[in-house]
């Protein structure tokens, strides 16, 4: 590993050639001239390793969706959009009916319901040509499919949406009532009769909000999961669903122009690291780094990545999942230490982007 | 059968919501108008290397129209390329132009799907006859090149209640922006073309319903207009004076050829003024 001091290529040159000694002599601050007065230990990209890309957030860009936000990390750009659709019971293989009273016992009734009957769908799409292997005209690939399901499985796993949220109720007695104050159609003997029987029926419920969650790439450079999943929290917070009601007449649901919106329990953020080992070959020795929010160039030389999801909003740091795949360097000590780093970026990421929803 | 490869939802059918107005929310029948003059575009916004690991890329906005219930169009386009074939291609003395247009799932009223229909098949190909016109493809033989954009908003009214039937419209719209936003993008990616190719719309439109008086605008917003009886989409080269690729749609009287004509000279002057944008933009990214 003895890079010569005197380098006579170019750095684009030498980074095509040979990615890993260039990443390595980045690193350890090899084959830098005297006069640059930067850090030592430098990245690529001129980053330190625990430092993450700006991140930028836009929120209801979009019209036809119901909630929306466009997120910038760096090079890497995510559109999302929330599209709520309206799913009547009738429609749900194996509904278990609900009564009005139930109250979710736990939150693990409301996921649950939420699991069982797909309420959440998120999508992502990469095949837009945001990066040079995802062309489209070909199916999903290997990783829109695992960050589609790590994205699914997320958002169950951590309670975000209340399945409450989503439910439609027809209560009959409401309805008869405000036919009665708008006393635009006069009911005969016999309906009213029938609206008084109504009257003692219990509450239904007739159908849910299912929420299609769409995210496209418009621009790849590394770390997808953490921008993906900051667009979705982003166009979750945005998301204002219609109030919606059972209309007997019409026998459907029908939606009227005051909106509420979506209420989220907590704020848990994404944050993901890549473990860059000093052999290229081989699995153990050497000295590694850990490399936060990596770019396309880092996320290809490295094996191992940790992703950790923290939610600090509650005033402690709540940790929400755990991924780590390959490699070997990360131990019980280093996903600890790695907590406080994930609780750094919290902040970061809520300061930048959620701050004004608070 | 459903594609395992994504996440699908739920098993049953679910159903856009159906939105009902009462008393004060009712909606207010207003008079379609257009908010400008007959001979002027809408304002567009244009901007080339979004995608920073693309060989090209741009995206183009076009101003919502002024009465705020619709959406203007949103679209980010990518070029890869010129770069070689794979091995099992034929010989090809000339660049393959591959071009792809997919609208977003939040793109537009009904949510689309992931895999392309025919609307979006249709847009590609005449994307591509418009294109191949302006790219000097002998300078690459035996290579190819990608093009592709999405489209992140659709041009639509929010109200599907107005606008029925106006989808085929909103293609020729999309179609014009997708020649500008290709055409820039070609540009950034660095690859010789003849000219800049633009986009134009022009259309006879009706503006009362009892009227039988027609007049022919650019630009055509179809919430804007009462009726469009037919429209053409033009890609034309200024510097050659030549058009690439026109597409005509609508019904027209057949003895009435000076209609055409004066159809395709507006449809050029509209592609004219977004060639002006196009260029000024290209300048900011050279100098």
């Amino acid at each position: 590993m003895d890079t010569p001091p005197t380098l006579s290529l170019s750095r684009s040159t030498f980074a095509k050639l040979s990615p890993h000694p260039y990443l390595v002599a980045n690193l350890t601050g090899q084959g830098r001239s005297k006069s640059n007065s930067s850090p030592a230990c430098c990245r690529t990209n001129g980053r330190t390793p625990q430092q993450a890309r700006p991140l930028q957030v836009h929120p209801s860009s979009l019209t036809h969706a119901h909630g929306s936000a466009l997120v910038r990390n760096g090079d890497t750009t995510v559109i999302c959009g929330v599209r709520a659709e309206i799913l009547p019971v009738s429609n749900i293989p194996q509904y278990r009916p609900r009564s009005h009273g139930e109250v979710d016992s736990d939150s693990s009734s409301s996921s649950r319901e939420l699991r069982d009957y797909d309420l959440l769908v998120p999508n992502i799409e990469l095949a837009t040509g945001c990066a040079t292997q995802f062309l489209p005209g070909v199916p999903p690939t290997t990783l829109a499919q695992t960050l589609s399901t790590r994205v699914y499985s997320l958002l169950h796993s951590c309670h975000l949406v209340d399945a409450a949220d989503l439910r439609i109720w027809h209560n009959p007695k409401d309805s008869s009532s405000s036919e009665a104050a708008n006393a635009q159609d006069k009911m005969d003997e016999d309906e009213d009769a029938n609206s008084h029987k109504e009257e003692d029926a219990e509450p239904q419920l007739m159908a849910y909000w299912v929420l299609y969650i769409d995210l496209l790439f418009v621009s790849f450079d590394g770390n997808p999961f953490d921008a993906a999943w900051t667009a979705v929290l982003a166009a979750l917070h945005d998301t204002k669903l219609p109030s919606a009601r059972w209309d007997p007449d019409r026998e459907m649901i029908v939606c009227s122009p005051p909106t509420r919106s979506l209420r989220l329990s907590g704020l848990p953020i994404a944050c993901t690291a890549a473990i860059f080992v000093e052999k290229e070959h081989g699995d153990t020795g050497g000295r590694h780094w850990i490399l936060l929010d990596p770019d396309r160039l880092e996320e290809t030389l490295c094996r191992e990545v940790v992703t950790m999801v923290v939610d600090c909003s509650d005033g402690e740091t709540r940790v929400r999942a755990i991924e780590k795949h390959g490699g070997t360097v990360i131990g019980r000590e280093l996903i600890r230490a790695f907590a406080g780093v994930a609780e750094k970026r919290w902040t970061e990421v809520q300061k930048s982007a959620f701050l004004t929803d608070k | 059968m459903t594609d395992r490869r994504r996440i699908n939802g739920p098993v049953g059918a679910t159903f856009p919501p159906v939105f009902v107005y009462e008393g004060e929310d009712a909606v207010k029948e207003t008079k379609k108008t257009r908010s400008r003059p007959p001979n002027a575009i809408r304002k567009m916004y244009l901007k080339t290397g979004v995608t920073p690991s693309a060989s090209g890329s741009a995206y183009l906005e076009i101003e919502t129209s002024a009465k705020g219930s619709g959406s203007g169009l949103k679209l980010s386009c990518t070029v890869h390329g010129p770069r070689s074939l794979p091995r099992s291609t034929p010989f090809s003395p000339h660049i393959i132009l591959s071009t792809h247009v997919k609208y977003a799932p939040f793109a537009t009223r009904q949510r689309r799907g992931y895999l392309r229909d025919s609307t979006e098949r249709d847009l590609g190909t005449h994307l591509e006859t418009a294109l191949r016109g302006a790219i000097i493809a002998d300078r690459w033989p035996k290579s190819g090149v990608d093009i592709i954009i999405s489209i992140i908003e659709g041009d639509q009214d929010r109200e599907s209640s107005k606008a029925e039937g106006d989808e085929s419209w909103d293609m020729m719209n999309a179609l014009s922006g997708c020649i500008t936003v290709a055409s820039a993008a070609l540009a950034d990616a660095g690859i010789d073309c003849v000219d800049t190719v633009a986009g134009g719309v022009a259309a006879l439109v009706r503006n009362a319903a009892d009227d039988s008086v027609s007049n022919i605008v650019i630009d055509p917003v179809p919430s804007e207009h009462e009726k469009i009886l037919a429209a053409c989409c033009i890609a034309y080269l200024p510097t050659r004076d030549e058009v690439t690729n026109l597409w005509f749609k609508g019904d027209l009287g057949a003895s009435d050829m000076e209609l055409y004509t004066s159809l395709v000279e507006k449809g050029i002057q509209a592609s004219k003024y977004a060639n002006r944008v196009l260029v000024e933009c290209l300048g900011e990214t050279v100098g």
